[in-house]
């Protein structure tokens, strides 16, 4: 009986493994054969290696000494990448955790419309916001109309600046965290925080104490889902910038990609890249154990 | 030779030394894959014509042949690079259907002919990669009775360097890359500067200055604003100095990066940048409400001694369709069509019934535009930005990387 409620649970996994099969494992096999692989010297195109033990170093040689070489040129640009998506992280928790708090515990009947309103940006595609954005910034846009209501002459935002970057990233990826914040809130015992303030603690001293501590999993959730693909971008830079002095390492590595006899090397970063992303995600799944096991 | 074994040769003990002392190890790097096929094709140059060869297989059509009925032409082509009233009035004279598939960069299109997909033309096949496709055999011989319109092209074109006899091309679009600049909003006149490409490296123009996200034209500018016009440079030194330019440049004036010029010149984001003439012959179509396109001009060397491009059509070999594609090619040849064509997509076609004037009357191109019309001389004098060598192309590509990338 047992082994037979085992083979059941063990068929219910069976779709999930084969999409993550087909969907996740052949193709970051096959950009590793491509970065491990070699080059058509006639096409200038990469010739992927599926044999593990006719692998080529030399791509990997290349990109370490592009990252951390004498003079590398890829190091300031993850360096870069990394300062801009911590500033954006910060930024979207400052704004998304009061947003996803009021939700849970004070938006009472209204929370689904509260709930729609967050889910509204992703009725309209990622690209159509940044668009949208474009024609806000520009040099006679809205933006820059009601600057002059102030009598602020003109910004020229879209000119190459790091800040419309930084706040292009949290524009694009608030609503996801907002999103996860308010699920960890909203499943907060209000008793716990009843009990604080019977105990004697004030509004900021139950937040500090009791409920900080309990979204603490909500909140590592939600930065590990927004810092995610913020590290991976490409296309709010190229939107809202396009300036050499802001490109981050999506950016690099979408070059690559796109460059006939570099795509091996682009194929390289992306698993670094990949690895690098492991590092948190780990973080989190020992993190969410440990909590499960108190 | 292999890049590798290049980089570790004497050039590139003197390109490491260069590198090292203009703090850009990076360029050095990158450029060592193992190479898995060793074939290499013939590098055209203007001085050095190509006739390629016609493989055992590969022969063209015959003459005669009647267009294939109830059939869909399949056109593989450039995003937005051919007027679909063209194509429509093409399906409409010979009763067939035209499906028109899109690209967006060269090296995504040879990717997925050699991958195997099958379409009967390619529209816009740009000079550098015809080798590829010629000698990876991807497209067919032309049978030139099928294309008595050839007659009304540039007589260069009957046997252009890139591919004597035009044994497998017949001409689509020929553009140069000029200045471009907002005379509205730049105190400086190109045509009256000493060195008009070094017109961007102004920093009183900071975060109004733009260059093409194109690793040639980059590269060729640095190179031109130092006075070097060898634009299929393998000299690692030119190379070099073209990207501290660059690099300078971007220290300068917080260089953007991108293809936009015709509409981000038009709406005033862009003052200054180099420019490919047949975006901004569209600039009229992209200016905001009240602002005439007067206010943008075109710089390009009046004696032609300036970069110069032209694109290709080709039948596929992989074409169902050949004599329809032949005859699409031809329909594309013809002044009527061409006007039309041209009417939508900016690029000038070389035909001789197109000229500056005859483009300015039919109101095709403003008149304020006319130096972004191209002459046959241009085609002759100009300097066209060509194959390369494999490893000479590895160090432009990663000295482009280090320039795009903001270092």
């Amino acid at each position: 009986m047992r082994n037979k409620k085992n083979a059941f649970y063990i068929a219910l996994a069976v779709p999930g493994i084969i999409w993550l099969a087909v969907l996740f494992v052949v193709p970051v096999y096959a950009v590793l054969s491509i970065g491990m692989g070699k080059l058509n010297q006639m096409y200038e195109a990469p010739v992927a290696v599926w044999n593990p033990f006719s692998w080529s170093s030399s791509n990997v040689i290349d990109v370490w000494r592009d990252l951390f070489g004498s003079a590398s040129f890829a190091g300031p640009v993850a360096a870069r990448t990394l300062i801009y998506v911590a500033i954006a992280a910060v930024l979207s928790l400052a704004i998304g955790y009061p947003a996803a708090y009021f939700v849970a515990r004070f938006a009472g009947r209204r929370k689904a419309l509260f709930l729609v309103l967050l889910i509204a940006p992703f009725w309209i595609s990622y690209m159509m916001r940044m668009l949208a954005w474009i024609d806000l910034l520009s040099t006679g846009g809205y933006v820059n109309k009601v600057l002059g209501w102030f009598g602020i002459s003109p910004v020229n935002w879209l000119g190459g600046s790091s800040v419309a970057v930084v706040l292009g990233l949290v524009y694009g990826y608030i609503p996801y965290l907002i999103l996860v914040l308010f699920a960890g809130l909203d499943r907060i015992d209000p008793a716990l925080i009843e009990a604080g303030r019977d105990l004697g603690l004030g509004r900021f001293r139950t937040f500090v104490h009791v409920t900080l501590p309990l979204s603490r999993q909500a909140i590592l959730a939600a930065l590990l889902i927004t810092v995610l693909p913020m590290l991976g971008d490409y296309y709010t830079n190229q939107m809202l910038s396009g300036a050499a002095s802001t490109s981050m390492i999506g950016n690099l590595i979408q070059g690559q990609l796109g460059t006939p006899g570099l795509e091996g090397q682009g194929a390289v970063l992306s698993m670094i890249l990949l690895l690098v992303l492991l590092v948190p995600m780990i973080y989190y799944v020992i993190a969410t154990n440990r909590e499960a096991a108190r | 030779m292999p890049r590798r074994r290049f980089l570790k040769t004497g050039a590139g003990a003197a390109l490491a030394a260069l590198a090292l002392g203009a703090g850009a190890d990076g360029l050095l790097t990158g450029c060592s894959s193992d190479l898995a096929d060793t074939g290499t094709v013939p590098l055209p140059r203007q001085d050095h014509p190509v006739t390629w060869p016609v493989y055992p297989g590969n022969a063209a059509i015959k003459s005669g042949l009647a267009p294939e009925q109830d059939a869909t032409l399949q056109v593989y082509t450039w995003e937005a690079y051919i007027n679909q009233a063209v194509v429509n009035s093409f399906a409409k004279k010979y009763k067939t259907k035209v499906q028109v598939t899109t690209f967006n960069t060269m090296n995504e299109a040879v990717s997925k002919l050699r991958s195997g997909l099958s379409y009967d033309l390619l529209i816009g096949a740009t000079v550098d990669v015809l080798g590829q496709l010629i000698e990876g055999q991807l497209v067919q011989p032309l049978n030139h009775s099928y294309l008595p319109n050839i007659s009304q092209a540039w007589p260069d074109y009957t046997n252009p360097f890139y591919d004597q006899h035009w044994q497998y091309t017949v001409p689509y679009t020929i553009y140069t890359t000029g200045i471009t600049w907002r005379k509205d909003l730049v105190d400086e006149n190109p045509y009256a500067m000493a060195n008009p490409w070094a017109m961007p490296w102004q920093p009183k123009y900071k975060g109004r200055v733009a260059i093409l996200d194109d690793y040639r034209e980059g590269i060729c500018l640095g190179l031109m604003k130092n006075g070097l016009f060898d634009l299929n440079t393998t000299d690692y030194r030119q190379i070099a100095t073209s990207r501290q330019a660059l690099q300078d440049l971007n220290g300068l004036v917080n260089l953007r990066i991108d293809n936009n010029d015709y509409s981000e010149v038009p709406a005033g984001q862009t003052w200054i940048t180099n420019a490919w003439s047949g975006d901004m012959a569209a600039a009229a179509s992209y200016m905001p409400k009240g602002v005439n396109v007067d206010v943008v001009g075109y710089w390009f060397p009046p004696d032609g001694r300036g970069p110069v491009a032209n694109d290709t059509n080709a039948v596929l070999r992989s074409a169902t369709n050949p004599v329809l594609a032949h005859t699409f090619l031809n329909y594309m040849l013809d002044l009527p069509n061409v006007l039309e064509n041209i009417s939508w997509n900016g690029y000038m076609q070389p035909l001789t019934g197109v000229t500056p004037q005859v483009l300015v009357k039919e109101q095709i191109l403003p008149p304020s535009l006319i130096s972004t019309a191209v002459q046959p001389s241009t085609f002759r004098r100009g300097l066209f930005e060509l194959q390369l060598p494999v490893d000479a192309d590895a160090l432009w590509q990663q000295a482009w990387l280090v320039v795009s990338n903001g270092i």
